[in-house]
C-alpha cells in the first residue's frame, strides 16, 4: 500500500513515473505546504501558486533530495519558502501598503483578507495580522513552530540555520507578537502584561 | 530563582513545554507564583499559545484547491522521466567537425606510417644484431679504390676495414695522436684475433657494426719515418665520427 510507504519512498517511486506514488505523495504533503504559503503570505492564491511550483520542482528536481540531510517534509518548508519570498517580493513590488497595527512595518499585499475569510475568532484574527506584519525570519519561525507544528530541528534544516538560532528568534518573535497584539484592540484584554519591565 | 534566570529558562522551552511548566518544573513553578511580573509574562505566553493554536485550527483544514492537482498531474503525465539523446543528423554536424575528420584521417595514416617505419628499423637492427662481426666485414668486403694523395682520396662504403699486420711502432710526435688512438684501439681489438684484409689494412679497433655503420673514407698521409729513409705513406681508414678505423702501410 502507497499510504504505508515513507514520503522518500514514494519519492523515488513517483521520479520513476508512478503516478499513484506522486498522488500519495503530493496529498500528503500539499496541505503543510500549503498552509505554510498561505500563513507567511496571507494569500490564498499565492499559496496555491507556492503549491504548485513546490511539486513541479519536486517533479523536477526531486533526484537532488538527500534524504541523509534531513525528512522531506523540511526539504518541502525549504523549497516552498523561497517560492513564497519571490512571490511576495512580486506581490510588494506591485503596490505597498501598511498595516494597522505598526505602520512602520511592512506588511503583505493580499487579495485575502484572514479576518474576513478565515479566522473566525477576534483573537485568532488578530494573531494572523500580528503574524503577517512580522519581519520575514521572525514570521517563518513562528508559522513552521507554532503553526505548522514542526520541531526546532526540522525547522532548523527547512530554514538552513542552527537550532539555537530557531530557539531564539521564535523568543523574539514571541515578544514581537506580544507587543502586536497589546496595541491590538481585540486581544489587548489578554496580552496585556509586560515582560521587559519584570527586572528583579 | 532570578527573573533573568526564569526568563532564560523559559526561552529554552517550547510553547508547550511552556504551559506545561509549572507541572514539569517546581522551581519555575514557584518563581511564577512568587513574582507578579513573571507570571505575567507566563500567563501573556500562555495566551499567545492559545491564540496561535486556535489560528492554527482555524486553518487547519485550508488546502489547495483540486485545480492545483489537476494541474500537477497532467505535469506528470506529460514529463519524460527517461530522457534520449536524440543522435545528430549527419547534415546538422557543423564545418568544425568535418573539417576534423580530415585531420583525424591525417591522424590515422600518420600513425600507420610511424609504425610501418619503425618495424623496418627494428627489423634492420634485429637483422644487423644477429650477424656476426666477421660476418658483417665479409659480407661488405669490397675493393678499396685508392688515388694518391695526401688528403682525402676515395670514399668508401666498407664499414670495417680490412686489418692487416704491420709495424707501427715507427710514428713520429707528429702524429703522436694518431699513434694513441691506434694503440687504444689496439688494447680494445684482442691481438690474437687481429684480422688483415687482402688489401693489406690492419684493423685498429674492433668494431660494432651499429656504431661503425656508414661511410668511411680512405686518407692517405705522409708519416715522417724512423731513420734517414724518408717519410713514410700511410693510408687511413676514418668513420664518420673521425675515428681510425684501419691502415696500413705504402711503402
Amino acid at each position: 500500500m502507497l499510504t504505508d510507504q515513507t514520503d522518500e519512498q514514494l519519492l523515488v517511486q513517483a521520479l520513476t513515473g508512478n503516478e499513484d506514488a506522486f498522488t500519495a505523495l503530493y496529498r500528503r504533503r500539499q496541505g503543510p505546504v500549503y498552509r505554510f504559503a498561505l500563513h507567511m503570505s496571507g494569500s490564498a492564491q499565492i499559496a496555491e501558486e507556492v503549491t504548485q511550483d513546490v511539486f513541479l520542482f519536486l517533479l523536477q528536481r526531486g533526484r537532488d533530495f538527500d534524504p541523509t540531510r534531513g525528512a522531506l517534509g523540511a526539504y518541502l518548508f525549504g523549497v516552498a519558502r523561497n517560492y513564497v519570498r519571490r512571490a511576495v517580493e512580486k506581490s510588494i513590488s506591485e503596490a505597498m501598503t501598511t498595516s494597522p497595527a505598526e505602520e512602520d512595518d511592512p506588511v503583505l499585499v493580499t487579495d485575502f483578507d484572514p479576518v474576513r475569510d478565515i479566522a473566525r475568532s477576534q483573537t485568532s484574527k488578530a494573531v494572523w495580522k500580528a503574524v503577517l506584519s512580522l519581519p520575514e525570519h521572525y514570521r517563518e519561525v513562528v508559522v513552521l513552530c507554532d503553526l505548522q507544528e514542526l520541531t526546532y530541528a526540522d525547522t532548523a534544516q527547512a530554514l538552513g540555520c542552527a537550532l539555537g538560532t530557531v530557539r531564539s528568534r521564535l523568543h523574539r518573535a514571541h515578544e514581537m507578537l506580544m507587543r502586536k497584539l497589546q496595541h491590538s484592540a481585540p486581544a489587548r484584554a489578554e496580552f496585556s502584561g509586560d515582560a521587559a519591565r519584570c527586572l528583579s | 530563582m532570578k527573573c533573568h534566570e526564569f526568563m532564560s529558562a523559559a526561552e529554552l522551552l517550547t510553547t508547550s513545554q511552556l504551559l506545561l511548566m509549572q507541572m514539569e518544573d517546581p522551581v519555575m513553578s514557584v518563581h511564577a507564583r512568587e513574582c507578579p511580573a513573571c507570571a505575567q509574562w507566563v500567563g501573556s505566553q500562555r495566551s499567545l499559545s492559545s491564540a496561535l493554536q486556535t489560528l492554527h485550527m482555524d486553518t487547519l483544514e485550508r488546502q489547495a484547491s483540486p485545480a492545483v492537482e489537476n494541474t500537477l498531474l497532467q505535469a506528470f503525465r506529460e514529463y519524460d522521466f527517461h530522457p534520449s539523446v536524440p543522435a545528430a543528423p549527419e547534415h546538422a554536424a557543423p564545418a568544425a567537425w568535418k573539417l576534423s575528420r580530415v585531420f583525424e584521417l591525417a591522424a590515422y595514416a600518420a600513425v600507420a606510417a610511424a609504425v610501418i617505419v619503425g618495424a623496418f628499423l627494428g627489423l634492420r637492427v634485429l637483422n644487423d644484431r644477429n650477424l656476426s662481426p666477421t660476418q658483417v666485414q665479409a659480407g661488405k668486403s669490397t675493393p678499396v679504390p685508392v688515388s694518391e694523395g695526401r688528403t682525402v682520396v676515395a670514399k668508401s662504403s666498407v664499414e670495417t676495414p680490412r686489418p692487416e699486420n704491420s709495424n707501427l711502432a715507427g710514428y713520429s710526435a707528429s702524429s703522436r695522436n694518431s699513434a694513441v688512438r691506434l694503440k687504444h684501439a689496439q688494447s680494445v681489438t684482442e691481438p690474437s684475433e687481429k684480422i688483415v684484409d687482402t688489401n693489406g689494412f690492419v684493423s685498429l679497433m674492433l668494431c660494432d657494426p651499429l656504431i661503425c655503420s656508414g661511410d668511411e673514407q680512405i686518407i692517405r698521409m705522409e708519416l715522417p719515418g724512423t731513420n734517414a729513409s724518408g717519410p713514410v705513406l700511410a693510408d687511413v681508414v676514418v668513420g664518420e665520427d673521425g675515428l681510425v678505423r684501419a691502415m696500413r702501410i705504402v711503402n
